[in-house]
């Protein structure tokens, strides 16, 4: 039984040996697609993003908050316009992505008390970029508001201490656990890498079983006992091959990057061991529906192409419908994303993950059919 | 052969194949109902915190009160100690810690300003924002509402109390997409890629099997039409189904998710048409290119995730290292996703498209040249043999 197993395993070996393609698949294709990610995401903080400005004061508390928002890392303002009609054209063009204007009187208003308004046109179309200004707005402003709060409140009491006191009657003192730095490339990434991680998986266990059918050779690959063995020992070779891709993904994150990882190691990876074959085992139910290569890979990639959207890394699982987390249930990789966050982040008990890596598990039951098909198939 | 007999044979081509109807009929459908999917709530609400309320006094309860009605936040659990809170955590039960210290209230009688805590889950993307956003607007309405009240102590006629509180305020005007929805963020830049993508994979299966079928000496039509009705032919067949396709997205889609649509018809429809050519073309190319049937799809599959995020509409374009964004330019998605951004969902119009327009000008120029090329060599191959 193992024999046979092994046998179709080095068949296999021999089979990428002769096909450049398969040997990309395996090499080259993910480590550019890996490799693009990454560069993309690699500053991971968004600093001097474009703003332009209408100062309709020209006063020295106006001057003071434009400087005080350039020095802001995330905002460099460019241009300055005369009327906010004049300034919408960079916003719509993409030029800039926020515009900042000044009322007129904003010193004399300030003066008298009355509150005046610093009013920001933002884009909100590109959400996270909107929101990464809107935060860097609202604490540039409040630190400088702040300041001349603090000043007036010291001309009424005699302590530093309770003019502070006075400004904040409360506060409110906040920490992000786990991406402290609240880096984007750490969101963005982790998830990235795993998503285009399943479809290579899905894609080349199907290239690998379609070409051998295309080419009508599949009666002179499995042949003799044990059909099962022999599909499950030509499919292994990609399992390894992704298994180290997954593990090198991994150390990239967590030792290359310095991201801590609080959790099990062994308990990731075999997590990771798991999701692999509940891929292929898709992969093969994708190819044994008819046999048929490029139908096949149509399936496969209708299968992983969205999974991204569906992790809930990127929109929180808690507001997605039902539907939605129905096709989220159908994707291995959802469950490995939370293994991935709970040993990474939480470093959470081996019991609590159970559960996670049982339903990969439960993919695996996908082979039944899969047997059942090429059994026929091959008339044994 | 004349022109029609070449686009019949075509379109038989295209219409019998399977992997080709599954992937621009069956993937443009499924795609357009499934890719929304987890979007449709639109905003990030409700978020499960747990509180350990250490101070159980009138005030505490207020605040948590007032917490838990915030949009954002849903109080689901009160822990005993700071230990069982993270613990909950860690469960993944919650997605934040909220910590209200003892003596809250007198310190706030004393004008001490305590200090609540708060500690948010930050693996999840928009979770830490929501959660912060909720407490902070309950804890900055506290302290002004404390403020107020002190400066009406001070003899303060209430109507300045209530601007004084702080010197001058933000005002904040959402553009385009005021409410943060995500369906308006991703859905009218990911359908483009999703028409492109698909609009590549099918001319690529059909441009690989007429390649697979040259170089087994099979013979066809292929080997005997004039090139250009070939190209011409394709071009039709593929233009006519896939504007269809757009207005579809366009018009069904984007009404039935309730996108915005600020671009006047005309210029949608022609920066649009601009768009289909640069993709007609690099589909052409592609297909002249790929030697199998089955190279188009992991080919264009593989490109896709690495081409939505190099566009800037996930990540600012500034922050994108400029060898990808010119990598990125040689799909016509990227020009197309960004021009169609400002054009429909910003507001700008045609003029401010010159660049995007250009560049998928070039792209159809270039492409059409390309793929008339290779195929004209290609053909030369049968000529060979038969």
């Amino acid at each position: 039984m193992f024999q046979a197993f092994s046998d179709a395993f080095y068949k296999e070996l021999q089979e990428i040996s002769n096909s450049y393609y398969k040997v990309f698949l395996l090499t080259l294709f993910p480590l550019i697609c890996f490799g693009l990610v990454v560069a993309i995401f690699y500053k991971g903080v968004a600093h001097d993003m474009p703003v332009v400005y209408v100062d309709n004061d020209k006063s020295d508390i106006s001057r003071r908050l434009l400087f005080h928002l350039n020095a802001s890392p995330t905002i460099a303002l460019k241009n300055e316009f005369a009327s906010p009609k004049e300034a919408s054209s960079s916003l719509s063009s993409s030029k800039a992505y926020a515009i900042v204007v000044i009322p007129e009187h904003f010193k004399r208003d300030i003066l008298l008390k009355k509150q005046p308004k610093v009013t920001v046109m933002l884009n909100t179309q590109y959400i996270l970029v909107g929101k990464i200004i809107k935060a860097a707005l609202l604490e540039t402003v409040g630190t400088s508001s702040a300041q001349i709060d603090f000043v007036q409140s010291l001309a009424q009491t005699p302590s530093t201490q309770e003019a502070m006191e006075r400004l904040t009657p409360i506060q409110l003192y906040n920490v992000a656990f786990f991406n402290t730095y609240k880096n984007y490339f750490y969101f963005l990434v982790t998830a990235l890498l795993p998503s285009i991680w399943q479809i290579f998986i899905v894609i080349a266990t199907i290239v690998s079983f379609g070409s051998l059918f295309k080419e009508k050779r599949e009666r002179e690959f499995f042949h003799g006992r044990f059909i099962e063995m022999q599909i499950l020992g030509k499919m292994f070779p990609y399992t390894l091959a992704y298994m180290a891709w997954g593990i090198a993904y991994m150390y990239f994150i967590y030792a290359t990057l310095g991201w801590s990882f609080h959790g099990s190691w062994s308990v990731m990876f075999f997590g990771m061991f798991v999701c692999v074959i509940a891929y292929q085992a898709m992969a093969l139910f994708f190819f044994a529906t008819g046999f048929d290569y490029a139908r096949s890979l149509s399936l496969g990639a209708v299968y992983t192409a969205p999974a991204f959207a569906f992790l809930g890394v990127t929109f929180p699982i808690y507001n997605m419908n039902t539907f939605a987390l129905f096709w989220r249930d159908l994707l291995p990789v959802a469950d490995l994303m939370e293994l991935q966050i709970s040993q990474a982040n939480y470093g959470a008990d081996v019991m609590l993950e159970i559960d996670k890596i049982s339903s990969m598990g439960l993919f695996w039951l996908m082979f039944i059919p899969v047997f059942i098909r090429f059994r026929q198939r091959l008339h044994v | 052969m004349s022109f029609f007999a070449v686009f019949f044979e075509e379109s038989k081509l295209l219409f019998r194949d399977i992997a080709i109807v599954l992937t621009i009929f069956g993937g443009v459908l499924l795609y357009s109902f499934l890719y929304p999917q987890p979007y449709v709530n639109e905003s990030v609400s409700e978020l499960p915190i747990t509180v350990v309320d250490n101070d159980h006094s009138a005030k505490s309860r207020d605040i948590i009160f007032k917490l838990d009605a915030t949009p954002q936040v849903d109080v689901i659990r009160h822990d005993m100690s700071y230990k069982d809170a993270l613990d909950a955590l860690c469960a993944n039960k919650v997605k934040a810690v909220m910590v209200i210290p003892h003596n809250l209230q007198r310190d706030l009688a004393l004008g001490k300003a305590p200090t609540i805590a708060l500690g948010v889950d930050n693996s999840y993307f928009l979770i830490y924002g929501g959660v912060l956003e909720g407490a902070l607007k309950t804890v900055m309405t506290e302290a002004a509402s404390i403020k107020v009240a002190n400066l009406l102590k001070g003899g303060t006629p209430l109507v300045g109390a209530k601007t004084a509180f702080s010197s001058y305020a933000l005002h904040e005007m959402p553009l385009f997409n005021p409410y943060n929805a995500y369906t308006q963020y991703v859905i009218p830049a990911v359908f483009i890629l999703i028409l492109q993508q698909t609009m590549l994979i099918g001319m690529g299966i059909l441009g690989g099997g007429i390649n697979e079928r040259i170089r087994k000496k099979e013979d066809g039509y292929y080997c005997h039409s004039s090139v250009w009705k070939m190209v011409l032919s394709r071009y039709i067949l593929f233009g006519v189904i896939f504007f269809t396709h757009m207005l579809y997205y366009f018009g069904f889609s984007f009404e039935f998710f309730g996108v915005s649509h600020l671009a006047d018809i005309g210029e949608l429809l022609a920066f649009g048409i601009l768009f289909l050519m640069a993709s007609l073309s690099l589909g052409l190319f592609l297909g002249t290119i790929f030697t199998s049937r089955e190279l188009a799809t992991p080919a264009i599959l593989f490109s896709s995730l690495p081409l939505v995020f190099s566009v800037g509409f996930v990540w600012p374009i500034e922050a994108i290292p400029v060898f990808v964004q010119q990598l990125s330019m040689l799909f016509p998605s990227t020009p197309a996703m960004e021009g169609f951004l400002k054009l429909n969902q910003m507001g700008a119009d045609f003029s401010m498209l010159e660049k995007n327009s250009v560049i998928l000008l070039l792209q159809t120029v270039i492409y059409t040249f390309l793929g008339y090329y290779i195929m004209k060599k290609r053909q030369k191959d049968c000529y060979g043999k038969v």
